[in-house]
């Protein structure tokens, strides 16, 4: 089973050595929201799994990137340094969740030792039900593998920023990036 | 010039309209197929929209917040400006 990652305070945490970000000037915050909050709130919706818990985080995670901008080093992308934001954030509640609540966990060795189709398409055909279908798959998934799954498809991010997110190596992220595919493709199928 | 009785031109119509509804149900069949799984939580991104609810929350306790201090950054130009 993978090492459970660990994020201590997201404004501290060390920034990342990536080209300089697009800071928001005094007044740019809702161009700031409009250009990020759809991943952050695809992040945390997909990681908590409610809804109304992602819409909480997601303005927690704004407010939180508001009163700590002058923490921002600016040595990593802004979307970066929000990410890490809702990835701790996450984290917390999920912390404070699973202290009320029994979770059966996975083994991911188990999930690699099932042979998955990976090389076939991943073929939908209920659209209307395939935010659910995904929601499933992911639940199924242990942390570390669906994290660097929602992280790797957003194209903005480098392997290295996701390596640095995630306090790995790139290729240990590459490595378990493949793992996690397969593991998804089967859980996938399986909720078909 | 149409010579159709009114009663022609409405089962033309309940025809066409029968025809867009079959090719919007074959359309739902026949589904869609991703090449990776980032391809498909990409597009699930796209159709997954925050609710506007949260800006409108957001505006309302930015209001309430005390002006953010700049970051180090804009401190540093703006002091080297004014030298």
């Amino acid at each position: 089973m993978p090492a459970p990652v660990k994020y201590d305070d997201p404004v501290a945490a060390p920034e990342l050595t990536t080209p300089p970000p697009a800071a928001p000037a005094d007044g740019s915050w809702q161009s700031l929201y409009e250009q990020n909050s759809r991943y952050v709130y695809y992040l945390a919706l997909r990681t908590v799994g409610d809804p109304a818990l992602a819409e909480d985080i997601t303005h927690d995670v704004f407010l939180k990137a508001y009163r700590h901008l002058d923490q921002f080093r600016g040595q990593s992308g802004l979307r970066t340094w929000l990410y890490r934001i809702t990835i701790n954030h996450c984290q917390n509640v999920q912390r404070a969740w699973q202290r009320r609540n029994i979770i059966s966990t996975v083994d991911p060795q188990a999930l690699d030792a099932v042979a998955a189709n990976t090389d076939s398409p991943l073929r939908v055909l209920e659209i209307k039900e395939l935010g659910q279908r995904i929601q499933k798959t992911l639940e199924a998934l242990p942390d570390e593998y669906r994290l660097l799954l929602l992280l790797v498809a957003d194209e903005n991010l480098s392997y290295q920023e996701i390596a640095s997110l995630t306090e790995q190596s790139s290729d240990a992220v590459r490595g378990k990036l493949h793992r996690a595919r397969r593991a998804f493709v089967l859980e996938f199928q399986k909720n078909s | 010039m149409n010579s159709d009785t009114p009663k022609q031109r409405l089962q033309h119509r309940q025809v066409e309209e029968q025809t867009a509804e079959q090719q919007q149900t074959t359309g739902q069949q026949a589904g869609l197929a991703f090449d990776s799984v980032e391809e498909l939580l990409r597009y699930d991104n796209l159709q997954t929209t925050p609710p506007p609810a949260i800006a409108e929350r957001l505006k309302i306790s930015l209001e309430q917040e005390p002006k953010p201090k700049r970051p180090w950054w804009q401190r540093l130009f703006a002091g080297r400006a004014s030298e």
